[in-house]
């Protein structure tokens, strides 16, 4: 098993480095294809993506920097709730630069590095069998099926409009 | 085995994230390997280029096969297919470590659109956090297991969607050699081969032919993976052009949620009940082991 999780790795200059190279090649690729499918400005694309990678940075570092088990997904997003809140100063500007960014740009090129990164799984996925194949289907489906009922039962008896 | 969740020695098991990408991006300089990247751009100009298509299947019910979809299915294309020698295992590790850097990406403009739309938060809290508890309806699916001839693999396999959190939460208490652990190892690894493409197909069926309010179906897509959660959202915001800060809004917040809350629910509520229900129902419908030749 040689991906045993081992010694916790320090955040130092070098990752925090890699981490903002990463993010930047991740933010072209997106500018591009929001440019191609929403033909949104690129300037205010690129600005856009700064934000939502410094966000990123943020909360990435924080994750690895406070002595808190909380996960950088949590500090990402309340980081970015308060940017946005209303009647904070950023909320303006944010909201006018991440609104150039189409979300599917960002899912379309994460989904190419999940595409990917899921090639590796390849092997061990054969070997399962077709039995567990439906189970997880049926799994994925009633998770999704059943959270959308439930919240729709909801919304429609609290009188919520469509 | 793809994935080992592991504690460490004080019991956090939410660190494999981080772990599996300091791991690879950070020692690695994942940026020198330029052929990943300028793969991946390729990739999503041929997406872009073909663009949204509609297969119309009744008059006025089409599915939706949008760009997203051709990322995610040219990856795994160009990983496998044997032409194509620079993306091999190694690009894969880089681009799985680089993947857990990027979820944030998507979750910042999520937060974003949370903050932009947070009264609606607020007025929508009840269904946001019932919800939640929609996610339990995976333990219906254990019937169907047992009928399958799984036995003990299928606690395991029904008792969330199986992935990373929940793999560590079963090992946690069953031990890694253990049949509920086999279970959600196998729901882990075909959850992460096709779970993404086959969520995106069943939003677009969801969308086409259940009559649910726009806002339940972006609070649902809130499963408690990122990848799978972009999937959901992408047919979600085509289907309900208008709404697209709302929708994001609720499934951002509704990720948050699973992040949050979504493991204490497992391990309060859907494992306890998932054991009950397979004592109660095993003697009753259990079939002859399967595990053998089904699960290694």
């Amino acid at each position: 098993m040689p991906e045993l999780i081992d010694e916790p790795v320090d955040v130092s200059v070098h990752g925090v480095f890699n981490w903002i190279l990463l993010l930047s090649i991740f933010s072209i690729i997106t500018v591009v294809g929001n440019y191609m499918g929403y033909r949104h400005p690129i300037y205010d694309s690129l600005i856009g993506m700064a934000i939502l990678s410094g966000i990123t940075l943020i909360g990435v570092w924080l994750e690895r920097r406070l002595p808190l088990n909380i996960s950088s997904i949590i500090y990402i997003s309340l980081i970015g709730i308060f940017l946005a809140f209303p009647g904070v100063p950023t909320s303006e500007t944010v909201l006018y630069y991440v609104s150039k960014i189409e979300l599917l740009s960002i899912v379309t090129v994460f989904l190419a590095y999940v595409g990917i990164g899921i090639g590796k799984s390849w092997d061990e996925f054969k070997a399962l069998g077709w039995k567990a194949i439906i189970v997880t289907v049926l799994v994925i489906a009633s998770t999704y099926l059943g959270s959308a009922i439930v919240a729709h039962i909801v919304l429609v008896m609290t009188g919520v409009p469509v | 085995m793809a994935i080992i969740p592991l504690k460490d020695d004080d019991g956090q098991v939410e660190h494999i994230y981080r772990e599996k990408t300091d791991k690879r991006i950070l020692k690695k300089n994942p940026w020198r390997d330029y052929r990943l990247h300028v793969t991946v751009l390729i990739l999503v100009v041929i997406a872009e280029l073909i663009g949204t298509q509609k297969i119309p299947i009744t008059g006025d019910v089409a599915i939706t096969i949008m760009p997203l979809i051709y990322t995610i299915v040219l990856g795994l294309v160009f990983y496998l297919a044997k032409p194509i020698t620079w993306i091999q295992r190694k690009q894969a590790r880089i681009a799985e470590g680089a993947m857990m850097l990027f979820i944030g990406v998507l979750i910042a403009k999520l937060a974003v659109s949370s903050g932009q739309s947070i009264h609606l938060i607020f007025e929508m809290g009840p269904a946001l956090i019932l919800q939640e508890l929609g996610h339990l309806a995976t333990i219906l699916v254990l019937p169907i297991a047992l009928l399958l001839g799984f036995k003990e693999e299928a606690i395991g396999m029904t008792n969330s969607i199986g992935r990373e959190p929940n793999v560590a939460v079963v090992v946690d208490k069953y031990g890694f050699n253990s049949p509920e652990s086999r279970g959600v190892f196998a729901i882990f690894i075909i959850g992460t081969v096709i779970g993404t493409i086959f969520i995106s197909f069943l939003v677009t069926m969801s969308l086409s032919f259940l009559p649910l309010h726009p806002y339940a179906f972006a609070m649902a897509s809130g499963v408690g993976s990122a990848s799978m959660n972009a999937a959901a959202i992408g047919p979600t915001l085509a289907a309900f052009p208008g709404l697209e800060s709302q929708i994001e809004a609720f499934a951002g917040f509704s990720n948050l949620l699973s992040f949050c809350v979504g493991i204490y629910i497992v391990i309060f509520v859907a494992i306890p009940l998932t054991e009950k229900m397979y004592n109660w129902l095993e003697p009753k419908i259990g079939k002859d082991s399967i595990a053998k030749k089904g699960d290694e």
